[in-house]
């Protein structure tokens, strides 16, 4: 019995010690619990902080592919594929205030930098900001994005005036915080984009990185925006370009073909223009727009001097500067169509010469006594274009949008046939003598089916 | 391919296209989206407008109001909840991609609430103090009369529109690196709640199980903490308009339950979920 009793208590023992051994008090586990979430807290600190950084860097972009079909027999090959665009943003801001920008542009072929900018914006009234690099010039039409576009590219008048659309220099920007009103100022290079060829034909502009010379652009635009209760809005503002190139020539003619002004090398030969716009948004229908930009002024392209020819002393004629008074404006119309499509129609109108009309072209020339300078002819670049573009666009979702675009374009007609005529190649290599008459109106319609997906 | 066909085609297409499109037929599902501070209250109103009318369907989600406002824009809802006024970066998206400006519904007020543990020896602060302590310039309790404690601060994330109005109008600068952001005023309620030196702001609809911090406009002016009396007397000051955005102006279905929303019996909702009447 007495054996029994043993062995029982040394069972009972050894369980109630096993059991303690295994088990721990509740003190015990709520220690552990508490040490794991100290260590996963830490752990969740650690990566929030790294987090937090990469928060700061934002990544968008977009890309566009396309399919063109050209009207124009002088274009061959007349129809194919291509990559319009194709455009990665990034964004850092660094702090609250500071924000670099840098958007790399990657087609078959080529890489560029499209943006490339710090902006500065001040902390204390948070309306004024200041920009340096390369950034969009201030316009309407330049600043709205390609992605948002209604029609496949911007109208004539904004391509010609500013190639490229971005620019390198400094801006001041004003947007206060309850007023609706936007203010910009910018001093830039002003030859971005922009070709200046020599006697040879050798562009001098083409370091993009840095001016053709000393002369600085200034720009300015000045916007408000009307709120027309639950009607819409109504923007409206006005811009001015007042800058210059250097000579490279000894003469500037204007675009009436008869005066003649003595430079020097160096001297400022202006560019300065003005324009108004307007978008008004309506609530009708599911929304519509109605957008339009007027633009005059007088724009400037610059000649070479006369040089001698290689090996002898003859001068080969120099060509002089140019300005030309223009006017363009376009106007668009755009109507959502429900919730996932929207058409858009665009008048576009670019006369580069409005000194002289379509019939003078040819007939007006610059006729001088001065034998080192080429006669000076009117001819294809004074032609006004009027452009009709029509657009329809379906968005799959946010990211996804295929839009056709077919633009009618169509030239102003010289006074009468074989004035101002182009040969050109068609597809099987037969050449055609003076096959585009510019007293016809020449077939240059476009059709554009594009996809374009962003992000 | 003739450019005589090409032309036929395209200008066709387009044509085809704007007739067929312009008579799509709209739905009558009603999807709204944003802010997480006035998601009880949107949930309650679409529980309540479903019971009443039977064929209508409204599902509510929060997020924040960004995220709201960032939805109606591409399309994935059809009413966007905001604590706060649309920017005007987003306004410009809206037109670039709808061409309209949006529309504003006034729905609710609000009073943004300071949260404080109730041990808190802290009962009221100054607008200034609140902005010096959620700038991390006042990092202790005893410099605002409390013990000899170290701040805890709660906030909201950035998307929120409680975190861009309290930034705006009480902060005026960046909030301090140490203030923790949690998803959602429950959220910030939950954590003031669980610790005594923690200080959070928020709708004044969640302030439950925590104190009241009454609000002075500056030193001499008297506390005041956010009730229908002080929100409609401006007295209270940290108060703010509730908004619904839409992308147009509302017709059919999405009309009746706006117009039903700004009707005494919406608006009697507001004041039963903590909030409080436009008018």
């Amino acid at each position: 019995m007495k054996r029994i009793s043993l062995i029982a208590l040394v069972l009972v023992s050894v369980l109630f010690f096993k059991a303690n051994a295994q088990e721990p008090t509740t003190d015990e586990k709520l220690t552990e619990v508490n040490d794991k979430i100290n260590g996963l807290t830490e752990r969740l600190a650690t990566a929030e902080s790294d987090l937090s950084k990469l928060t700061k860097i934002k990544v968008s972009g977009y890309m566009q592919a396309q399919y063109q079909y050209f009207e124009n027999p002088s274009i061959q090959p007349n129809n194919y594929f291509s990559l319009r665009r194709a455009r990665v943003k990034f964004t850092y801001e660094m702090t609250d205030g500071v924000k670099f920008v840098l958007t790399p542009e990657f087609v078959p072929g080529s890489l560029s930098v499209k943006d490339a900018y710090v902006v500065l914006n001040d902390r204390w009234s948070k309306a004024f900001s200041i920009w340096a690099g390369k950034f969009n010039r201030p316009n309407y039409e330049v600043e709205y994005s390609s992605s948002s576009r209604e029609l496949a590219e911007r109208s004539t008048v904004i391509r010609t005036l500013y190639p490229g659309e971005r620019a390198i220099g400094a801006k001041l920007e004003y947007n206060p915080l309850n007023v609706p009103v936007h203010f910009q100022l910018a001093l830039l290079n002003g030859a971005d984009g922009i070709t200046i060829n020599n006697a040879s034909g050798t562009n001098l502009n083409t370091t993009e990185n840095k001016d053709f010379d000393n002369y600085k652009d200034i720009m300015v635009r000045a916007t408000y925006n009307l709120q027309l209760g639950n009607f819409g809005g109504l923007d409206f503002g006005a811009h001015g370009y007042f800058g210059s190139f250097k000579s490279n020539a000894l003469k500037t003619l204007s675009s009436d073909y008869t005066t003649i002004e003595d430079v020097k090398f160096g001297d400022a030969v202006k560019r300065n223009w003005v324009g108004g716009e307007f978008q008004l948004f309506a609530d009708v229908l599911g929304g519509l727009s109605v957008k339009g930009e007027y633009i005059a002024g007088k724009n400037a392209s610059i000649g070479f001097s006369p040089v001698a020819a290689a090996g002898t002393t003859a001068a080969i004629p120099g060509v002089a500067n140019f300005q030309n008074n223009f006017s363009g404006y376009y106007l668009y119309f755009i109507k959502n169509l429900g919730k996932k499509n929207q058409f858009a129609f665009r008048y576009d109108y670019y006369d580069p010469n409005t000194d002289i009309t379509g019939k003078d072209v040819r007939v007006i020339k610059y006729t001088s006594a001065d034998a080192t300078l080429a006669s000076r002819t009117s001819g294809k670049s004074d032609l006004a274009t009027t452009t009709f573009g029509l657009a329809l666009h379906h968005y799959f979702d946010d990211n996804l949008r295929v839009s056709l675009n077919y633009d009618i374009v169509q030239n102003e007609k010289v006074g009468s046939a074989g004035l101002l005529t182009e040969d050109y190649t068609k597809a099987d290599g037969t050449k055609v003598v003076k096959g585009l008459d510019y007293s016809n109106v020449i077939n240059q319609n476009l059709l554009t089916l594009r996809i374009q997906a962003k992000f | 391919m003739k450019s005589h066909n090409i032309k036929m085609f395209a200008v066709l297409t387009i044509l085809l296209g704007m007739v067929g499109f312009a008579f799509a037929p709209a739905s009558d599902r009603i999807t709204v989206k944003g802010s997480d501070t006035m998601v009880i209250l949107a949930q309650k109103w679409a529980e309540v407008y479903m019971q009443s009318n039977p064929n209508a369907a409204i599902q509510v989600t929060g997020g924040g109001s960004g995220t709201g406002i960032s939805a109606l824009i591409n399309g994935a809802t059809e009413i966007a909840n905001s604590s706060r006024k649309m920017k005007p970066t987003e306004r410009e998206k809206l037109k670039a991609r709808y061409n309209t400006l949006g529309i504003e519904v006034a729905c609710a007020k609000d009073g943004i609430t300071v949260y404080l543990h109730p041990s808190n020896k802290v009962k009221e602060l100054t607008v200034k103090q609140l902005g010096d302590i959620f700038r991390g310039e006042i990092t202790n309790w005893k410099q605002v009369g409390g013990a000899d404690q170290n701040i805890k601060l709660y906030g909201r994330e950035n998307s929120s529109g409680t975190y861009v109005f309290f930034q705006e109008n009480v902060v005026k600068g960046d909030y301090a690196p140490s203030c923790q952001t949690l998803p959602g005023t429950a959220a910030v309620v939950n954590a003031v709640k669980k610790d005594p030196n923690a200080i959070g702001y928020g709708g004044a609809a969640y302030a439950e199980g925590i104190e009241i911090c009454k609000v002075k406009k500056d030193d001499n002016s008297p506390a005041y903490v956010a009730s229908a009396e002080t929100i409609k007397s401006n007295q209270y000051p940290i108060t703010r308009y509730l908004y619904m955005y839409l992308r147009n102006k509302p017709t059919g279905a999405m009309k009746s339950y706006i117009d039903w929303i700004l009707s005494p019996e919406g608006q009697k909702l507001v004041v039963e979920m903590g909030y409080f009447p436009v008018k």
